[in-house]
């Protein structure tokens, strides 16, 4: 894992291209641009406001639910956008895969970068949220590096696996989207932790975005360090599941251009 | 250090046939399994062996050529070079930045401009930004796509799209290039350029693996040409002995062409048929290999039931690659075709054969001009080889000699 961290940083300029072309390519002939990167976790946030807050009366821990939820989508976006361009990365540039030899693992560094960008973007309007429903944040805030840093990590080590079995079996293509619909539900991003009943919690924390999700509210909204207790074990999941995944996908890689 | 630029042993590569199965379905894996636990019988999945046991070594700075029928395993040998690829089994080892012309502009987006790409193109082959940065100019230049650098790829013709490919790629300054069938893409001005470039490259002593069917490159650039036949190496070594080789087992199985491959096509109305055609020297020994300068006889052995008037005897000349070099035909009012009842023998005489060294094929056809139409047509019916120490003495280039003289005028 780590001779693969090294190795991107060597190429870091073509991961960069690839993010560049991605992120350009995604907005031109739009005429709204980078205002989809605000647009999707904007209109998810209306309606979970009408759906959760305003007719099923989900609590919210004290914050109002908008900021709340928006709070929680901005970086779940990140996550699934990451996770959905990520896995069919291998497949779509497959021209390239085909005819050239480049470390793989670029294109996958590249669609997390470029869904970094979006994330910049979309927080512009969680500012504006923090300031127009008066939220101070404190120095706490400052627990989201890491945070980002572990949320991209397992981003990687899911995007390798996924994307790498992608090649070869074409169904994750179908499966995905369900599958990150779900995974959002088994995760807080549209109802607080503190909901959750404690009979399933030993099951529902071996879900690592959890506390991460959990975390960036801690940071931002409370002024709180997150849970390190359920943080540590996610952490120590994440490196295992990257580790792995990396290894399978860099072994996987040698035959990539004979079956795509 | 070693010399050794590339070194390839045992080298062989499997492809696994399916149905479908670039689109593997789990489906499909699972049917598999289950049949299998179930005890049924599974059809094996047909292998295919792409490359078997290739070993070869490339020194630094040598030209390489690679020859074979297309399907032969050249392109899966390349892919193993440049890394696209792993072998099923066997080593490959390469000393050297890669830059590979294997197919120019499979790294362009359609949606960004022509300077967006190069920077993209430049840096999957390698290349820093600062590395290209300083090329941009060099490399635009060489593409002539000055007026176009901020347009969107897609809107590019395929010629140009083509030079700016070819021209990202030979400014990546690799140790080792791979080039592709490139050299037969373009127009004839930029086909000349990509010449001038490979010579510049080969006079830097990069070592150069070129895959191409225009022979008389290969023969002009490379120091060692390999020959691959089914999977296998079937001939390395010297360009001329090699390209040879190859040429003579490709026309070889020319003679089942004498049936003539148009006959049956309704093409032809058999008024006249060609029932042969022979070469043979003037002392009426059959001949078909000639030095330039020889006499050639050409016999034509044809039958025609009923008097054809009007019709026409046709020999065309045609190169290796099947580009006819120039044709001859009969005049009407001097070969009448009578009726006949079986044979009868039309023969050309070229005297002398004004042909370079190489490899030709002749066309054999009956026509009549006036009412267009073909009585026969026999494609490639006979093979022509010409080689000796007048044909491939070095005072003339390319298939036809020219009888000359030079003069200094004062």
């Amino acid at each position: 894992m780590f001779e693969t961290f090294k190795n991107a940083w060597r190429r870091r300029d073509l991961i960069m291209s690839f993010a560049m072309r991605d992120i350009k390519a995604r907005y031109k002939q739009t005429a709204l641009g980078a205002a989809w990167a605000v647009l999707q976790p904007l209109s998810m946030m209306l309606v979970f406001t009408a759906v959760f807050s305003l007719f099923a009366k989900i609590p919210s821990d004290g914050v109002p639910y908008p900021v709340f939820a928006y709070s929680g989508l901005l970086f779940w976006i990140f996550f699934a956008n990451v996770l959905s361009g990520g896995t069919v990365a291998m497949v779509a540039n497959s021209p390239l895969i085909r005819k050239i030899y480049f470390p793989r693992e670029t294109l996958l560094i590249a669609v997390i970068m470029a869904g970094a960008l979006d994330l910049v973007i979309a927080s512009m309007l969680f500012a504006a949220l923090l300031a127009y429903y008066k939220i101070t944040v404190a120095l706490s805030i400052l627990w989201v590096i890491p945070l980002l840093i572990l949320q991209m990590v397992f981003s990687l080590g899911m995007i390798s696996l996924l994307s790498a079995i992608h090649v070869n079996f074409r169904d994750i293509g179908h499966g995905l989207p369900l599958l990150s619909q779900l995974w959002m539900f088994a995760t807080p991003v549209a109802y607080p932790l503190s909901v959750v009943p404690n009979w399933i919690l030993p099951i529902y924390m071996l879900n690592p975005m959890t506390p991460i999700i959990d975390g960036y509210r801690r940071a931002i909204l409370h002024g709180k360090p997150p849970d390190f207790g359920a943080l540590s074990v996610a952490a120590i999941l994440i490196v295992i599941c990257c580790g792995v995944a990396l290894t399978v996908f860099k072994r996987a890689e040698g035959t990539f251009a004979d079956v795509i | 250090m070693s010399n050794t630029a590339i070194e390839l042993s045992h080298v062989s590569k499997r492809y696994r046939l399916r149905r479908g199965w670039y689109v593997n379905s789990l489906k499909d894996e699972v049917g598999r399994l289950s049949a299998r636990l179930l005890g049924r019988r599974v059809e094996p999945r047909a292998d295919f062996w792409a490359l078997k046991d290739v070993s070869f070594s490339l020194d630094r700075g040598e030209v390489l050529g690679i020859v074979g029928a297309n399907g032969a395993g050249k392109s899966t040998l390349l892919k193993i070079i440049s890394q696209v690829t792993v072998p099923t089994s066997g080593s490959f080892v390469a000393r050297g930045r890669l830059g590979a012309l294997i197919e120019v502009g499979a790294g362009f987006h359609p949606d960004l401009t022509g300077r967006e790409n190069i920077s993209l193109n430049g840096s999957i082959m390698g290349m820093s930004r600062r590395e290209i940065q300083n090329k941009f100019d060099q490399i635009v230049a060489f593409a002539e796509i000055e007026k176009f650098v901020d347009t969107p790829v897609k809107h590019y013709s395929s010629g140009m799209q083509m030079r700016l490919g070819f021209a990202v790629a030979a400014h990546t300054d690799p140790d080792i290039l791979l080039i592709d069938e490139i050299l037969a893409v373009g127009d004839a001005s930029f086909q000349a350029k990509c010449l001038n470039k490979l010579a510049e490259l080969k006079q830097q002593e990069k070592t150069i693996i070129l895959v191409t069917h225009n022979l008389a490159n290969m023969r002009e650039h490379a120091k060692t040409v390999l020959w691959i036949d089914h999977g296998q190496v079937r001939m390395a070594g010297d360009p001329d002995v090699v390209v040879d080789a190859y040429l003579e087992h490709m026309t070889a199985g020319m003679p089942a062409e004498r049936v003539g491959t148009l006959a049956a096509s309704g093409w032809v109305s058999h008024d006249v048929v060609v029932l042969g055609v022979d070469t043979c020297n003037e002392r009426e020994q059959p001949q078909i290999k000639f030095d330039r300068g020889d006499v050639v006889c050409i016999d034509i052995t044809y039958s025609a039931p009923a008097p054809v008037p009007g019709a026409v005897f046709g020999v065309s000349i045609l190169d290796i690659h099947g580009y006819p070099l120039g044709g001859i035909v009969t005049d009407p009012d001097s070969v009448k075709i009578a009726a006949i009842a079986d044979r009868e023998v039309l023969r050309l005489t070229l005297d002398p054969l004004l042909l370079n060294k190489g490899t030709y094929t002749l066309n054999v056809y009956v026509s009549d001009p006036v009412l267009r139409k073909y009585y026969d047509f026999k494609r490639k019916v006979v093979k022509l080889i010409v080689d000796g120490p007048k044909a491939a003495a070095p005072d003339a280039t390319g298939y036809i000699y020219y009888p000359h003289h030079w003069e200094q005028m004062k």
